[in-house]
């Protein structure tokens, strides 16, 4: 099969590394499933609890949990209304559409107990970040953050690895998938060099990495652009899976698949015939717009289902589809 | 079938005290705005890619050599250029006061006449262009941030603003607003709302629990605004979430009450999801806006309507968003 996009440098579904578990951040309080948010409480993960007419951080051992809710930057650090369903003895669940949370980067949230005690997250746990009054006097405890765009991910579809290195301190990744925040995406140190795995939504990124404070593009990806500075942001396009499908024509005989994807080459993609009587093709797409078309026992077509379509600018017209 | 090409924008700028005193000022090499990403449709139409930055729309292009980004803003009434990136001398912008004793020399030092502004070979002649400093928007949105294209060469073109597809179409219009391409659009259009355009402002009737307000139409509104000042009856369906914090173009940050603002009708048959929106003071902004407004509709309202503007015709035109279903 020709490459997909000889321009792009798609990373798609990355296989999966068989990592030491303690070796990856995977962020406290949250966790991303399908199209949910889903946050979880878990007793066991906390050890202290503040209360804000205390200004004091207490030990967690003699506090009788009857309520857990869940306090954040999305709920304008409600005590009380995101309440949390017990699923055992020791954890709290609530599960929250992704759509509610993408306005933002990043969200501050906590874990609060019985309408009025503060989790105080472990300070270990990767998605710290220090808690401020109004934006901007430090409380001195520290909040947990919630990364939705791109977000560190044991089975994450893309790596960044930075080999070398072996003496820094810190190595971060930062790109236009998070703002180039320069402390979100810590990477871990692995045999070689540095990694991280986020799992992030299609889309065409810029990144770099900084290495103790020095900033620097990846060594080591050859699909660049020139940056302000006079040096080079390093660029992805993360895609995804796509299933072209064409309902009827049953009786055809052969239906290719044909698009700016593969150089509108009319051989390449041959679509296959389910049982059902429709015709189907599965390929990896980069992020963005693709014009397609269908040839039905030679003759080009439309896609009949697809509403969207394009001229090219040369008298032809296409069937389009986005990936995002 | 494929087609990949490449859209030069040509901004010829010269101030005509330039033009009439000093004849060294070099044009052999006119500036120009390239944006590399665009189709070219016609000679009257092309596609430029935009990403969202946050929730602006933003086209790379390339101006005097330096690559960087522009803002799609029709609440801005002219084109502007960041003082950071185009300083305010040289050939390109030459100040005022080396002009001054000429002709139709222009008072506001800041102020630039772009006499020519090229798309794909379409002549647009003596736009204004203001250089100021844009570089908290660059700070804050941590993009490279070359200017902003407002309302002065927008107004040319029926503009589709597509955030299905992530992109904007720019179709040249006659004095009718006709569009010189007719083959533009291959979707079909689903409903038109007309509008006021006060100095450069689209105004929109909109009906919320009865109540008829006014609402701008801003590109470049990253959140919907709503006047704190506004009937009860309005205020019912807004439902406050959470405060937040938003810097004015000024770079001043305050304050806002956020939540979502529910059952805006633009016409019997075009109603609006719930729309993310603020609170604000909006007196200091209709100076900018040059009108009296309720509040200002921006991304919110885009992202729900792929939206085609006609300034000439005074309306807007929408195209069904598909269902994806692959």
């Amino acid at each position: 099969m020709k490459p997909v996009n000889l321009n792009t440098v798609i990373i798609l579904l990355l296989i999966a590394v068989n990592l030491g578990f303690s070796q990856l951040p995977i962020p406290t309080g949250y966790s991303i499933d399908g199209d949910d948010v889903v946050f979880r409480f878990n007793r066991e993960d906390y050890d202290k609890y503040s209360d804000d007419t205390a200004w004091s951080i207490t030990k967690f051992d003699n506090l009788d949990i009857k309520t857990v809710s869940v306090a954040g930057e999305f709920n304008n650090w409600s005590k009380t209304k995101w309440k949390m369903t017990k699923i055992d003895k020791n954890t709290y669940e609530l599960r929250k559409p992704l759509s509610k949370f993408e306005d933002e980067y990043s969200w501050a949230f906590k874990f609060v107990i019985n309408d009025r005690y503060w989790a105080e997250p472990e300070n270990n746990a990767p998605n710290l970040t220090p808690a401020l009054k109004y934006g901007i006097l430090p409380l001195h405890v520290n909040n947990l953050n919630m990364y939705t765009k791109a977000h560190p991910a044991k089975d994450g579809n893309v790596r960044f690895r930075l080999r070398g290195f072996e003496d820094a301190e810190h190595v971060i990744v930062a790109g236009s998938f998070n703002k180039w925040n320069e402390k979100m995406f810590k990477m871990y140190k692995i045999d070689s060099g540095w990694e991280l795995k986020l799992q992030m939504l299609p889309g065409d990124y810029e990144y770099r990495y900084i290495v103790d404070g020095n900033w620097m593009e990846d060594p080591t990806n050859p699909d660049r652009v020139p940056n302000e500075f006079g040096e080079y942001n390093s660029h992805i396009n993360i895609g995804k899976f796509v299933t072209f499908r064409l309902n009827g024509y049953e009786n055809a005989q052969n239906v290719i698949l044909s698009g700016s994807f593969n150089d509108w080459n009319e051989e390449e993609l041959e679509m296959e015939k389910s049982v059902n009587g429709y015709w189907t093709c599965r390929l990896p797409l980069s992020a963005g717009k693709h014009h397609y078309k269908f040839i039905v026992d030679g003759n080009w077509m439309l896609d009949p289902e697809n509403p969207v379509k394009e001229s090219d600018g040369m008298g032809h017209v296409n069937s389009v589809w986005m990936v995002r | 079938m494929h087609h990949q090409s490449k859209i030069i924008i040509l901004v010829v700028l010269f101030l005509f005290g330039n033009f009439s005193a000093n004849a060294n000022v070099s044009l052999e090499k006119p500036p120009t705005i390239s944006f590399s990403n665009a189709e070219i449709l016609s000679t009257h139409s092309t596609r430029i890619p935009f990403k969202l930055v946050d929730h602006l729309i933003v086209i790379e292009a390339e101006l005097l050599d330096k690559k960087g980004n522009f803002i799609i803003d029709t609440g801005s009434e002219t084109l502007i250029l960041n003082s950071k990136h185009f300083k305010n001398n040289g050939v390109l912008f030459n100040s005022g006061k080396e002009t001054s004793g000429v002709i139709d020399v222009i008072d506001n030092p800041a102020e630039k006449h772009l006499s020519e502004f090229l798309i794909n070979d379409l002549l647009i002649e003596r736009k204004t262009s203001d250089v100021i400093d844009l570089s908290h928007i660059e700070v804050s949105k941590k993009i490279h941030l070359l200017g902003i294209i407002g309302f002065n060469i927008l107004k040319d073109y029926e503009i589709f603003v597509d955030m299905y597809l992530n992109q904007i179409t720019l179709s040249r219009v006659d004095r009718h607003g006709e569009k010189l391409d007719n083959s533009v659009y291959l979707e079909e259009i689903i409903d038109t709302v007309a509008f006021d355009l006060k100095k450069h402002t689209i105004v929109l009737d909109a009906d919320i629990n009865g109540e008829t307000l006014k609402f701008g139409l801003d590109t470049a509104a990253e959140f919907n605004q709503l006047n704190k000042r506004t009937k009860k009856k309005v205020l019912k369906y807004f439902y406050p979430s959470r405060r937040i914090a938003l810097s004015d173009a000024s770079g001043k940050e305050m304050e806002v009450l956020a939540g979502k603002l529910f059952r805006v009708k633009l016409s019997d048959t075009i109603y609006c999801a719930p729309m993310e929106t603020v609170l604000t003071n909006l007196s200091h902004m209709n100076e900018v806006f040059g009108t009296e407004l309720d509040g200002v509709i921006g991304y919110e309202f885009l992202k729900q309507q792929r939206t085609i503007i006609n300034y000439k015709k005074e309306q807007l035109y929408f195209i069904k968003y598909p269902i994806q279903t692959h």
